[in-house]
């Protein structure tokens, strides 16, 4: 589903991805972790397509094709989807316009017809009901106001209504609340498939007992250093990543 | 630059050939002594200039640089089906047209009015109700002390009469057409709106001020709006006019104790558009919102004149208004409140924002808040920005297009313009107005590299 290959890039001339490679197949779930800084929100974000990063070297495939080539509205179209870590406020964009603005531009760039509205209106309500989403916040602007939990929650929210093939989860558990950690994971567990990936980017071993990953792979400086599976999670929680840094030095 | 003497004359030719059209209308000794103080004003009155305060940012010599004829065609043989495209509300408002600013009889949609309630074309109440003119015609107006208004007093001919007796209610809309034809090359239209609400009335309007096609036309209209105590008006104004047209149009508001004047006006633009907004409260406790929005494009443009007086105590007035420029363009807020020594307990809030999505668009902001009085609530504010990368990207993420992205965050922009609209039909309609504007905007402009 996802390769990447030697990946190098730079932000504002500074190397942050120092050649990273990464194996994503359908259906697996795969947790990346890793100190601050160490890249993983840029990684996320040149999976998008955000503007702003230098690829300086390396490949990415998604379903066979380059997908550093594409737009990042052709990316999501694609199936790529990413929950932000930091999700952006859209002041005047009223959470439910931009839902379906959202998913009917997908599906007419799949060749579908767009949702009606009753078909449209059922499904936010029951996604958002599962994610015990108020629904008021439906009916406000995009993050507009939103606390931190609750936007990330309308990230989980938007996920479910798209329906990626491969959906990145930049620290979406970080800010909820013990509760809300439950929900959303349950959220993301009602996605998997066998066609579906998954990649949660956390520092915390918690969500990864509601989502158990395939493989844990830790960032560090802009590369992979290990990758294991869940239990190197728990074993990170244990010792920190010190001593994973001074291996890889050594 | 057009000499001083080029400008003298463009108004003196204005005024000779439309002294003999505007003969054919019953002389009323007082529109006959109005029309004449107009002229003789029309001779003294300094001409406008980039030097005086209130055009230094306008560009005038396209304008001047132009001759007109006054519009004397009447056009009675428009039918309903001609009108369709331009309406905004339905079958269910009151409606009436106006082409080249005469009023069309064949395209009014009503036949009776309830009781107090006065919809009728200027000429319509010369020759029926002379006496209801007399009484308010000019009393706001009259102070203005501008050419162009004296101008369109000096030529007064035809326009929008709307009398509301005491504690009338207009119980549906009134829709306004004020279609410029092209039938006419490089006509002057100068309609001359009076709209009274007398005590308690209440009543909401919808002006729609459009053209066909690239009419040449330079629209100098006056519109006065007196609001006696505890009336209400709630007026939406939208301007959409051919690109190679001129647009100045002046509002009087005049507020009388406790009353309400909500205004929203849209200008998408002609080649050239100013519209200005004075109000003047008389008493106390009344109040007065506007929020405005302008779209400017290519070669276009546009300005927003403000001036507001609180000269009475506890008035409280709030103003937004809104600029989305694209395309090489200019466009002006000029925006001034005086707050003066006797408004204590005043409330004025002036703000102006600006959104910028070409390299050679041109904004002029300039809110001024002037304040005498110790005791009050004052703040002003402007802000020129562009649209925000994150914010395009994180649309885009989603799987909305480029162009669409930045539709929807303009139209974000401009939500806020919208949100007290109490008629909704009415808000959907002018929002997607709006949104294929921009769609069209955005794509002209997609050349450029916007952010
Ligand atoms: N636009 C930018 N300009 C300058 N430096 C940047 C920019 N974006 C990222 N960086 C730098 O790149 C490095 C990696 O940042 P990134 O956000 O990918 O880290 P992260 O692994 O997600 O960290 P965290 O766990 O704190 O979220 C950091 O040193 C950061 O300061
Ligand atoms: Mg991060």
């Amino acid at each position: 589903m996802l390769s990447i290959k030697a990946l190098k890039a730079n932000v504002e001339d500074k190397p942050i991805l120092n050649g990273l490679d990464l194996e994503v197949k359908p259906g697996e779930v795969h947790a990346i972790m890793g100190p601050n800084g160490s890249g993983k929100s840029t990684l996320a974000h040149i999976l998008a397509g955000r503007d702003g990063y230098e690829v300086t070297g390396g490949t990415v495939t998604f379903k066979g094709e380059d997908l550093l080539a594409l737009e990042p509205e052709e990316r999501a179209h694609q199936g790529v989807f990413l929950a932000m870590q930091y999700p952006v406020e859209l002041p005047g964009i009223n959470n439910m316009v931009f839902l379906r603005e959202a998913m009917n531009a997908n599906r007419i760039a799949r060749g579908e017809a767009p949702i009606d509205a009753v078909n449209f209106m059922k499904q936010v309500r029951a996604k958002a009901h599962l994610l015990q989403l108020d629904e008021k916040l439906l009916k406000r602007n995009v993050n507009s106001g939103f606390s931190g939990g609750e936007k990330k929650r309308n990230e989980i929210l938007q996920m479910l209504m798209l329906e990626p093939n491969l959906a990145i989860l930049d620290e979406t558990d970080s800010g909820l609340d013990i509760d809300a950690l439950r929900i959303v994971a349950e959220g993301v567990n009602a996605l998997r498939s066998p066609e579906r990936s998954i990649i949660l980017v956390t520092h915390y071993q918690r969500l990864l007992d509601y989502i158990k990953p395939d493989f844990v792979h830790v960032l560090s400086a802009g590369r992979i250093v290990r990758s294991g599976d869940k239990d190197l999670a728990l074993e990170l929680e244990e010792k920190g990543y010190g001593w994973l840094e001074e291996e890889t030095a050594a | 630059m057009i000499s001083q003497e080029a400008r003298r004359d463009w108004f003196e030719q204005l005024l000779q050939q439309g002294t003999t059209a505007a003969a054919e209308i019953d002389e009323q000794a007082w529109l006959s002594r109005r029309r004449s103080q107009a002229r003789a004003e029309l001779g003294q009155l300094p001409l406008p200039t980039r030097k005086s305060e209130n055009w230094r940012y306008t560009l005038l010599d396209g304008l001047l640089g132009q001759t007109f004829q006054p519009s004397n065609e009447a056009f009675q043989a428009l039918l309903p089906e001609d009108i369709d495209d331009w309406l905004l509300e339905d079958t269910h408002a009151y409606r009436i047209v106006f082409a080249n600013g005469r009023f069309v009889p064949g395209l009014k949609s009503f036949a009776e009015l309830p009781e107090g309630v006065t919809i009728a074309s200027l000429q319509q109440v010369l020759r029926q109700q002379p006496e209801m003119l007399s009484i308010w015609f000019g009393q706001t107006a009259n102070h203005s002390q501008d050419v162009f208004t004296a101008l369109n007093s000096a030529l007064m001919n035809d326009g929008l009469f709307v009398h509301l007796a005491r504690d009338t209610i207009l119980d549906r809309p009134l829709e306004v057409l004020h279609l410029n034809l092209s039938v006419e090359q490089t006509a002057l239209i100068q309609p001359c709106n009076l709209l009274v609400l007398e005590q308690g009335a209440r009543a909401e309007i919808i002006e729609r001020y459009t053209s066909t096609g690239d009419s040449v036309y330079f629209h100098n209209g006056v519109s006065e709006i007196l609001l006696e105590e505890d009336a209400s008006l709630t007026h939406l104004r939208v301007q959409e006019e051919s690109p190679q047209s001129y647009h100045l149009h002046r509002s009087f508001v005049s507020q009388a104790a406790g009353s309400h004047y909500h205004s929203t006006s849209v200008a998408l633009g002609a080649k050239w558009a100013r519209q200005e907004l004075q109000v003047r409260f008389q008493a106390e406790n009344a109040e007065c919102q506007t929020r405005g929005l302008y779209l400017v494009g290519k070669d276009q443009f546009s300005e927003q004149h403000l001036d507001v007086q609180h000269n009475t105590p506890a008035n409280s007035s709030q103003h937004l208004y809104k600029g989305i420029l694209y395309g090489a363009c200019r466009a002006v807020f000029d925006g001034r409140i005086l707050v003066g020594q006797a408004a204590q307990k005043s409330e004025a809030h002036l703000n102006n924002h600006n959104l910028l999505l070409s390299r050679e668009a041109d904004v002029v902001t300039k809110p001024q808040l002037e304040i005498y009085a110790d005791d009050v609530q004052c703040s002003h504010g402007t802000t020129v920005g562009q649209l925000e990368t994150e914010q395009l990207y994180y649309l885009r993420s989603r799987g909305i297009k480029l162009i669409e992205a930045m539709k929807m965050l303009c139209s974000g922009f401009a939500a806020e313009i919208f949100a007290d609209m109490k008629n909704e039909v009415l808000r959907e309609r002018v929002q997607n107005r709006l949104d294929t504007i921009l769609v069209r905007a955005l794509d002209e402009t997609s050349g450029e590299k916007h952010v």
